[in-house]
């Protein structure tokens, strides 16, 4: 119970650069931790939090800066150096194995071993039920398949992984992000219990009271810089989000559509039941008229990215109704739902937009062949002269249409995937985190080419977890949380506070569609 | 869902029986489980149904079998030796009275066949022989060599004594390729007028036989013949010379099967030599018999049975790897 | 202008890469009519050409395959059956036991089944993999097995012989598929020229081609953007099948005879061909022209060595050395752009 009356620096960062691709992600930042306490990191998506956590943790060398264990520099090559030093990342995404058991799961990599050279089965599930108590779970049985537990307890294994080797400094990127409201205060309890032991900790997350309720010290990057430290007990949220976001709004919001048009998309009671990895969606309702620009605001794991892939029909297994443009739409045929006039720009630009195979002018013309060709003919030339204007429009920075997509920067891309589904013509845009990982510049091109294509009467969907950039953007903000429709404002009304109340209230019955054992 | 599964799953059994079948139990099908105590069994393997010759073996053992009151189970090995090891562990365990086997290597065969012999299972051998005695009960095949100089004998005579030719070679790590050969050799070289230009493996296959005598006979417009190592490729030669304008040249093959012959009576193919397979097989299964009711084949255990050279005078005698009038018998 | 220069050695890289396959051909045709006089006659080309063409066409069915991302293992045993399929309707016909009768189609009615035939095995391929999620490597595996089992099972292990047909029955000129044709070219090497062309036009100039290349590039992309990836990937196994069918009625006309172990390993040269023409194992990448002169390569470095009289065993050597290298100098390209 006593807390040590100094607490020395256990790891600090000095001057920090790390550059990707040209992309400055972090642009000199200084960090410190200190012994026993919970260091709150804050800011924007792509501001560089998780950059600068895997720094930390030896997953990313910087590019320029010093890393001090201890008050002497040390070089992190690699994770096993920072681990060989007590430093311990829980990763956003779960990075198990879903074949391996809990046991084997917790040790990959650094099997205990016996005398002869075998794993110390014994030894390493004595460890583990012991950690597993620790954290509350004692019911997760170390012998279980990793892929037959739910999401929670998967994170609860993936904490585990951590705390089973000896730590001091334990990197937490979005820990609560998959667990259901009743398993955060044992989590909380956890990391109470870790600093009263001396070992210090990193934290990141996009719920804001939940940072203000656990951390001792919080910092706040913007744009790859630190804008402000302070102890967490001397600030709010207003404080925090005055400096996420630069002061108050950067952008106007745009002059509300003279007369938001007829509803062009009307989706009722649509209902996505829960699989490993995705959130279940609950009889999410709502319309979006001609011209209107909807922001689909939510944290993590809110269900934004199923909602969008639903109305697109991803999933085979959805249910409730999907009205375009007065005509229902059944079954899960992307390529029907494209032609009826629907788009689609995915979150994961790497995984799921971009073809990497292929020309930035092929990307474009993806959505649209059919319109292109003639008796079957799909000319070169007719493709590049279609594909140009939209290229031009958005501003996409390409030697030549026909340059390979990956030469280009990350914005760029987005902007290119952006450009297929425009090119489309679809009645109704649907945009998921349409900003993630872009740089400031790309951001605003492309925040300003959804709005005019709204004002040109379009009606637009765009997900994000940016408060904002949902603020700046949107004339109306629908706000999901665990897979639920939570509020529906004009933006007007769509205040910080109210939109970061609705996007981390809790649904009645509580654990939530997802989450159970 | 569940339904979902199981019909994948059905779909998957399915398609796995599917895949298996034509490779492992050709020919069990219509037998049924033996009786010991009733009939006694023969088991009957042999390297493969696709080629006429090994399934002229397999149907002749097998009728004769019958014929003497056995009941039978026909496998194939795909000269595989491990596979055929897995045959014979299952003939051992059905407790046959005696296997009918052509084997899947002259080295490969021996641990498997000894291992029938300490059972107390004979081993009769066809077509191909081991490298030990003492081991099966016979080893009966017909005689490559004397076949090949046969064969030779008749395309010297063809082509006058002189000329230049092309010799197609069976599958060049096969014993009876070599001795094939060696028999064509030993006879065609000692006539100087004959001139070989060109030698290549077609490794028993027609539509290789059949590119290559293309390729060949380009350099080697002025040749009077080809001789194949066996039937085969003398027809994928034969299909190539005519489709250059000279399907009037000499073609020799080896085996004498139901194809060669018809092409011999078409006036293709000018001969080939006959292997008795039927007969041999037949004969191994009556001398399994003599074994079994008399304790003795009555034979010693290396046989070669000559072969018999076909030409379009005599073509007409031959049936399935057996002459006609032998069927009789 | 970083970005500028980077792109042109980048497409330069990519003009040797392209010009790899056509200067290693271009060096064994020069070797090979420095050694044989006969290698550069027009006899010889005709008939070099009428070879490539067997493997030519089975490598144009499968760089669609491919290039969507998967492979397809059962091209030789589809060739077999099919051929078997059109050699048994010609030489016996279909005998329908019920009604005591035997029917003889004309002989392009017997062309066209047996290409409906191979199509359906395609399907069938596509259809596991495209429905049932079934691995590319898996379905076509199975479907190895089962089309050379059904083409045994067609004939009793037999051969079909004779398939000249007979004028009585209204079947005869089967064999005109492997002759000579217009302009004193074999039929194959138009079959080959004509396929060729229409696969460049399908691949570089339609909707789906464009589609097949996007689902091997990134099959999520395409699907989020609209593209029918069960589709593409039913029609990709369908073109195989159908180009595996051309190839079987080709060497049964060849040949005057339909033999069920057709075909055997052929999957392995329709394969070898595609990644000599720079096409990406992985998907995505890769043109039917690359294959074309992957086809010679193969084609030219087999018939020259059976001219200059190379042993068969030194024939295997040669080749597989010509592939992996070819390959090994593919990875050093992609690793220096």
């Amino acid at each position: 119970m006593n807390a040590p009356s100094v607490t020395p620096t256990v790891l600090e960062a000095r001057q920090i650069v790390k550059v990707f691709d040209g992309t400055v992600a972090l642009a000199g930042v200084d960090f410190r931790l200190d012994r026993g306490r919970v260091h709150a990191l804050i800011g924007e998506n792509g501001a560089g939090k998780s950059t600068l956590l895997k720094v930390l943790a030896g997953i990313e060398q910087p590019t320029e800066g010093q890393l001090l264990v201890d008050g002497h520099v040390v070089p992190f090559a690699s994770v096993r150096d920072a681990a060989a030093r007590g430093i311990a990342m829980i990763h956003q995404e779960l990075q198990l194995f879903p074949d391996l058991t809990v046991r084997e799961n917790l040790f990959v990599g650094r099997e205990r071993r016996t005398r002869w050279g075998t794993v110390a089965w014994a030894a390493q599930e004595n460890a583990a039920r012991r950690t597993l108590e620790r954290l509350g779970h004692a019911s997760i049985s170390p012998r279980a398949r990793v892929g037959s537990l739910s999401l929670g307890q998967q994170q609860i294994v993936e904490i585990a992984r951590a705390l089973v080797h000896d730590v001091r400094v334990l990197l937490m990127d979005e820990p609560t992000s998959a667990l259901t409201s009743a398993e955060v205060p044992v989590l909380f309890q956890v990391i109470r219990d870790l600093t009263r032991h001396g070992v210090s900790i990193v934290y990141i997350s996009h719920r804001l009271e939940e940072l203000l309720a656990i951390a001792d010290e919080v910092t706040v990057l913007r744009d790859g810089r630190v804008v402000g430290t302070a102890p967490a007990a001397e600030v709010d949220v207003p404080w925090i989000v005055h400096r996420m976001t630069g002061g108050a709004t950067r952008q106007k919001p745009v002059e509300a559509p003279a007369a938001a048009g007829a509803v062009v998309l009307d989706v009722r009671g649509l209902t996505l039941p829960a699989k490993p990895g995705r959130t279940a969606l609950d009889a999410v309702s709502f319309d979006v008229r001609r011209g209107e620009l909807v922001g689909l605001y939510g944290l993590m794991g809110a269900g934004r990215t199923e909602l969008i892939e639903s109305v697109m029909g991803v999933h085979p297994d959805w249910t409730g109704h999907v009205v375009l443009d007065g005509t229902e739409l059944r079954g899960s045929d992307v390529g029907r739902r494209v032609e009826a006039g629907l788009a689609m720009v995915p979150e994961d630009r790497q995984a799921a937009g971009l073809v990497q195979t292929l020309s930035v002018c092929e990307n474009i013309t993806l959505s649209s062949l059919g319109q292109l060709s003639r008796h079957g003919y799909l000319s070169p030339r007719a493709e590049s002269r279609a594909a140009r204007p939209l290229a031009e429009g958005l501003r996409v920075k390409t030697p030549s249409l026909d340059a390979p997509v990956t030469a280009l920067s990350g914005g760029n891309q987005q902007k290119v995937v952006l450009a297929r589904g425009v090119m489309s013509r679809p009645k109704v845009l649907l945009v998921d985190e349409p900003t993630r990982g872009v740089d400031v510049g790309a951001k605003g091109e492309i925040v300003d080419a959804l709005r005019r294509l709204a004002a040109e009467g379009m009606g637009i969907v765009f997900a994000t977890a940016d408060l904002a950039e949902v603020q700046a953007a949107a004339t109306r903000v629908l706000v999901m949380a665990r897979g639920r429709l939570t509020a529906d404002l004009p933006v007007s009304e769509a205040t910080a506070d109210a939109l970061a109340s609705a996007a981390s209230s809790t649904p009645p019955d509580d654990g939530g569609p997802h989450g159970r054992p | 869902m569940g339904a979902g599964t199981r019909r994948l799953t059905r779909c998957f059994v399915l398609l796995c029986c599917a895949a298996l079948s034509p490779a492992c139990s050709s020919g069990t099908g219509s037998e049924t489980a033996a009786d010991p105590g009733r009939a006694r069994l023969i088991a009957v393997i042999t390297p493969s149904h696709d080629n006429p010759f090994f399934k002229a073996e397999a149907d002749a053992a097998s009728a004769r079998a019958r014929e003497l009151g056995y009941e039978v189970i026909v496998n194939v090995h795909d000269d595989d030796a491990n596979k055929q090891d897995q045959l014979i562990d299952v003939a051992i365990a059905r407790k046959v009275s005696a296997i009918v086997l052509d084997n899947a290597g002259a080295d490969a065969s021996v641990a498997a066949i000894s291992k029938a012999r300490a059972a107390g299972i004979p081993s009769i051998l066809i077509d191909r022989e081991i490298n030990v005695t003492g081991v099966a009960a016979a080893q009966i095949v017909s005689n490559n060599y004397q076949g090949a100089t046969l064969g030779a004998e008749e395309f010297v005579r063809l082509l006058g004594e002189k000329g230049s030719y092309i010799e197609l070679v069976g599958r060049e790590s096969d014993t009876n390729a070599a001795v094939r050969s060696r028999g064509f050799h030993d006879v065609l070289d000692k006539y100087p007028d004959l001139r070989m230009v060109a030698r290549q493996s077609a490794n028993w296959d027609q539509r290789e036989a059949f590119q290559k005598t293309e390729t060949l006979i380009q350099a080697n417009r002025g040749i009077s013949g080809v001789i194949a190592g066996n039937d085969t490729m003398a027809l994928g030669a034969m299909a190539a010379l005519k489709g250059a304008g000279l399907g009037h040249l000499v073609v020799v093959g080896f085996d004498g099967s139901p194809d060669a012959i018809g092409s011999i009576k078409a006036g293709e193919i000018k001969a080939t030599v006959l292997q008795p397979a039927a007969y041999i097989a037949r004969l191994a299964v009556d001398q399994a018999h003599a074994l079994i009711t008399k304790g003795s084949t009555g034979q010693p255990e290396k046989q070669a049975i000559d072969c018999e050279l076909v030409t379009q005078a005599n073509a007409g005698e031959f049936g399935i790897f057996q002459r006609i009038s032998k069927e009789a018998r | 202008m970083a970005g500028h220069s980077r792109s042109e050695g980048r497409s330069a890289a990519a003009l040797v890469m392209k010009l790899r396959a056509l200067i290693a051909l271009a060096l064994l045709a020069v070797t090979f009519s420095l050694l044989s006089p006969e290698f550069l006659t027009a006899s010889n080309l005709s008939i070099l050409v009428k070879h490539v063409a067997i493997n030519a066409i089975l490598a144009i069915g499968m760089t669609f395959v491919i290039l969507s991302g998967g492979i397809d293992l059962s091209v030789g045993s589809i060739a077999g059956l099919c051929g078997v399929v059109a050699g048994g309707l010609l030489s016996r016909g279909l005998e329908l036991q019920a009604f005591g009768v035997v029917i003889y189609f004309h002989t392009w009615l017997v062309v066209a089944i047996a290409l409906a035939v191979g199509m359906a095995v395609g399907a069938l391929n596509g259809w596991l993999v495209a429905r049932l999620g079934v691995a590319p490597f898996i379905a076509t595996l199975g479907s190895l097995y089962v089309a050379r089992g059904a083409a045994l099972l067609t004939t009793g292990g037999a051969t079909f012989p004779n398939l000249a047909g007979s004028a009585a029955l209204g079947n005869r000129g089967f064999a005109m598929l492997g002759a000579a044709g217009v302009l004193g070219l074999p039929v194959p090497v138009w079959v080959m020229a004509l396929l060729a062309v229409a696969a460049i036009f399908l691949a570089a100039y339609t909707p789906f081609g464009r589609q097949v290349y996007a689902v091997g590039g990134n099959e999520r992309a395409a699907l989020l953007a609209g593209v029918r990836v069960g589709r593409v990937k039913l029609f990709v196994y369908v073109i195989s099948g159908f180009c595996s069918a051309l190839v079987g009625l080709i060497i049964a006309a060849q040949l005057g005879a339909a033999h069920p172990a057709t075909g055997q390993t052929f999957e392995l040269n329709a394969i070898a061909a595609v990644v000599l023409g720079g096409t990406s194992l992985m998907g995505g990448r890769g043109t039917i022209a690359g294959t074309l002169v992957g086809a010679f390569v193969i084609g030219v470095l087999a018939d020259g060595l059976v001219l200059l009289g190379v042993s068969e065993f030194w024939q295997m050597v040669v080749k597989g050395l010509v592939i992996v290298l070819a390959v090994v100098l593919d990875q050093f390209q992609r690793r220096s752009s």
